[in-house]
């Protein structure tokens, strides 16, 4: 039990170190960032997306875990997050990085980051599909898992309604 | 408990049967008495074949009803690999847009005397996903001849199913009376309002 508390925090420390060295790597980059544990997300412009990553990609983070999207109606914006991580650093895979980009919620255009990183493609096929965000530069933009009549519906944004049956009505 | 025919000293062993017996009574149920309609309907109720098509989680229910516990070949029924070789598909569950174009092909491929069986409560009406965008009511595509509720249902229920299909199939004559490919004697057979396949040929 006290070794493994050992090293607990030995390796926040271990977090703390890569996270110094990820911002100091990504410098004037950075707009803004959130901390989580063994997390960061890292708020860039849009125009500088691509910047970044190829930074993150020569640091060692070799592939992305997920690709995220959260839709806010109310600000007009679709919040995108690559969550970047590594398999052959030791040291790096110990932490998740997430550059996250605002973009325009009625006109969802942005670059393409499938050429940097591989693992990005079929993900951003399937933000494709439920969202309707033109990735541009993307060698093979169709739908992934949807038939193509359902995925013009963008089914995961706000403006698609569920028709639900009302259970309890008072 | 004695068997008829043997005697006193030989009990307690193991027997398969009367043999003599048993050849001459299915003689009997077989020449003798019955038509050869009969006999078809008997046939194909005892060699049900269902597809190998698992569209959902209550596959793991069906592959179960066929391990040795619940032993579902005692019925007469086994599954097996091709649309081909088969008559029976049981839909397991959920039915995905794209997975209904692959029921509606492994459907049309079956030979003649061909029957469904809808398992789980998405197959009857949706389930948990009743308000999904993204599936299709199975009865909307295939003719359906037994509906087993549940979610997921038991393996017993699977068996049940089967034997109740068996039932309506030697009650009905359906096997014997289906002659034409495309003309059920009992129930007209469901022409697909929507075309399932059309993502797929483009």
């Amino acid at each position: 039990m006290v070794e493994g508390l050992r090293f607990m925090k030995l390796s926040e420390e271990m977090v703390r170190v890569v996270i110094e060295k990820v911002k100091k790597e990504l410098g004037d980059l950075v707009k803004s960032v959130e901390e989580g544990k063994g997390y960061i997300s890292i708020k860039v412009p849009l125009n500088r997306l691509r910047e970044a990553a190829v930074k993150l990609k020569n640091m060692g983070f070799d592939h992305v875990k997920s690709l995220t999207v959260t839709d806010y109606k109310k600000k007009g914006v679709f919040e995108v997050m690559y969550m970047a991580s590594s398999y052959l650093d030791e040291e790096l895979s110990r932490i998740i990085v997430s550059l996250t980009v605002e973009i325009d919620r009625n006109n969802p255009r942005m670059p393409s980051l499938s050429d940097i990183w591989t693992s990005v493609e079929f993900q951003e096929r399937e933000v494709y599909e439920f969202f309707g965000i033109h990735f541009e530069g993307h060698p093979d933009l169709r739908p992934l898992l949807l038939v193509p009549d359902i995925a013009d519906l963008k089914p995961l944004t706000k403006d698609f309604i569920v028709k639900e049956e009302p259970i309890f009505k008072s | 408990m004695a068997i008829e025919g043997v005697k006193a000293k030989e009990q307690g062993k193991v027997y398969v049967g009367n043999l003599d017996e048993t050849a001459k009574r299915a003689k009997q149920l077989l020449i003798g008495r019955l038509k050869l309609g009969k006999a078809v309907d008997w046939a194909t109720s005892f060699s049900l074949w269902p597809v190998h098509l698992t569209t959902s989680c209550c596959g793991c229910e069906f592959a179960a009803a066929w391990s040795p516990r619940f032993d579902g070949e005692q019925f007469g029924a086994l599954p097996w690999v091709g649309p081909r070789q088969t008559n029976l598909i049981i839909i397991e569950g959920t039915v995905t847009r794209k997975m209904a174009c692959a029921v509606k092909v492994t459907w049309d491929q079956m030979p003649a005397p061909k029957f469904a069986i809808a398992m789980g409560a998405c197959a009857l009406d949706g389930g948990i996903f009743y308000n999904s965008y993204n599936i299709v009511r199975p009865w909307e595509i295939i003719p359906i001849d037994v509906y087993i509720p549940g979610c997921p249902p038991r393996p017993e229920s699977v068996a049940r199913a089967i034997v109740d299909l068996q039932r309506s199939i030697r009650s009905k004559g359906i096997a014997s009376k289906w002659v034409e490919e495309g003309v059920r004697p009992d129930k007209p057979l469901v022409a697909p309002k929507q075309d399932v396949c059309s993502w797929w040929r483009g």
